[in-house]
């Protein structure tokens, strides 16, 4: 069951609801599906259903790797806290990712950084794509 | 790795109601009008709610929902923000330090003006709410200021509220400098946040009526006119600011400051949208 909401997710976050479908669009519907690790085609071209967070948090798991992606999961969400549309649990997931990488868990720490990364990108996104289509809403 | 948690309200919500008419101007300096907005606001809720009278919009979701009505009703027999008032009262009168009071900061001595806030500033450039002249007298006259949450400063404006019961709201928009931060406040109204990527007009237009878990959520219209609202679960009075930030925790977006810029202009934007309708408050709330 679970597996299917974030299609509907998708329906609705998709900030366009003209006929041709957006290489977000199919992204989406194809990660609601298959989840990650899934290849797809789009317009010719081979994808995957990776984000880019889970193929930043799939490179090796040492100490160096994932000090790294945390400083881009916290520059990620500064950028986001910057325009005021951080998300409730980045911040918290950031710590479990700092914690992690003290206790010497590389992967786990890559693994909560990518999450709290994806977060705040997805945050930023949502700050433009708000100005684009809030008037959508507005009632005439 | 699971990334995505749980969209599922947000989805469902913006879902159920799709817009029959969607505005295509009003999102710049030059095309906003606010009456316009205003009217078709209230177009949009009377075509919804055809039997609701417009002036029972000040009462909440209570105005739509006859169950948690006949609720409300009980409590506000022995209305429990009722000692807040006369709390606020005696703060309201009781000078600072230097012999001056509220009174001196407002007109009118600050009795029967609740339904001219917040007002666009010239001189400050900025929206002024009632919270905000309340700290701003404190400041003046060599006071600290009060948090802007809960406590005394939600006990005053409750007071100055009751002063004002039956006062029409009366929200202006002078120039385009106010017009900027009446469109500030709108699009914010209408722009999704946070996790479950909702908007207040998903929950509180679109959304109106719905049940979210032991709640249903209450239509924008007439959603100023009752605070500061003394609500169960805080066993509390609140102000708005207070409630706009519980709202957006609610879909996982971290809230915004109190009587920061952006709440300010919302206040603006969702007080303009309430003209012509009745102070009510202090109000009380599940
Ligand atoms: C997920 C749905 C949801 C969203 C989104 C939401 N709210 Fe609410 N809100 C509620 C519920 C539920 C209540 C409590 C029931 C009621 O009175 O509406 C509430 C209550 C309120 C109240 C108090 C109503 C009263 O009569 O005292 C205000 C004011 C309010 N919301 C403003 C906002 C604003 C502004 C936003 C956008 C920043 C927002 N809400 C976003 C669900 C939501």
């Amino acid at each position: 069951m679970n597996k299917y909401l974030p299609l509907v997710a998708a329906l609705v976050l998709s900030s366009s609801t003209v006929a041709a479908q957006s290489f977000e669009d199919v992204f989406n519907a194809q990660r609601a599906l298959h989840g990650n690790g899934h290849a797809f085609t789009f317009e010719g071209e081979q994808y995957t259903t990776d984000h880019p967070e889970e193929l930043e948090a799939a490179a090796p798991a040492n100490a160096t790797n994932a000090k790294a992606l945390i400083a881009s999961a916290k520059a990620m969400h500064a950028e986001v806290k910057a325009v005021g549309y951080d998300w409730t649990l980045t911040k918290g997931i950031l710590k479990n990712a700092s914690k992690a990488l003290k206790a010497g868990d590389f992967q786990k720490a890559m693994n909560l950084a990518a999450q709290a990364k994806y977060h705040a990108r997805m945050g930023v996104a949502q700050y433009h794509n708000s100005k684009q289509s809030w008037l959508n809403m507005v009632p005439e | 790795m699971k990334i995505i948690t749980s969209w599922l309200a947000g989805a469902a919500l913006a879902l159920i109601a799709g817009m029959s008419s969607a505005a295509s101007t009003g999102n710049t300096i030059a095309t906003v009008d606010p009456e316009a907005d205003r009217l078709a606001l209230q177009a949009y809720f009377q075509k919804r709610f055809p039997e609701v009278e417009l002036a029972d919009y000040g009462n909440g979701i209570y105005a739509l929902d006859a169950a948690s009505r006949a609720q409300w009703e009980e409590l506000e027999e022995f209305p429990p923000y009722e000692f807040d008032i006369e709390e606020g009262e005696e703060l309201f009168n009781t000078p600072f330090a230097n012999g001056k009071s509220y009174a001196d900061c407002f007109e009118n001595g600050g009795i029967g003006v609740r339904q001219n806030f917040p007002y666009w500033s010239e001189q400050q450039d900025q929206v002024v709410t009632l919270e905000l002249a309340i700290n701003q007298c404190r400041t003046a006259n060599g006071e600290k200021k009060l948090g802007w949450k809960k406590g005394k400063i939600a006990q005053i404006s409750a007071y100055m509220a009751f002063t004002s019961a039956g006062e029409l709201i009366d929200i202006k928009v002078p120039n385009d400098k106010a017009k900027a931060a009446y469109l500030d406040g709108k699009a914010q109204f209408y722009s999704r946040r946070g996790q479950l990527n909702m908007s207040c007009a998903n929950c509180h237009l679109q959304g109106v009526n719905i049940p979210i878990r032991a709640d249903r959520t209450g239509p924008t219209l007439g959603h100023v006119t009752h605070f500061p609202v003394f609500r169960s679960k805080w066993g509390a009075l609140g102000t708005l600011h207070r409630r706009y930030g519980g709202c957006q925790n609610n879909v996982r977006g971290t809230a915004l400051k109190a009587q920061g810029e952006e709440y300010r202009n919302l206040e603006f934007f969702m007080s303009y949208m309430s003209n012509g309708l009745a102070v009510n408050g202090p109000g009380s709330r599940k």
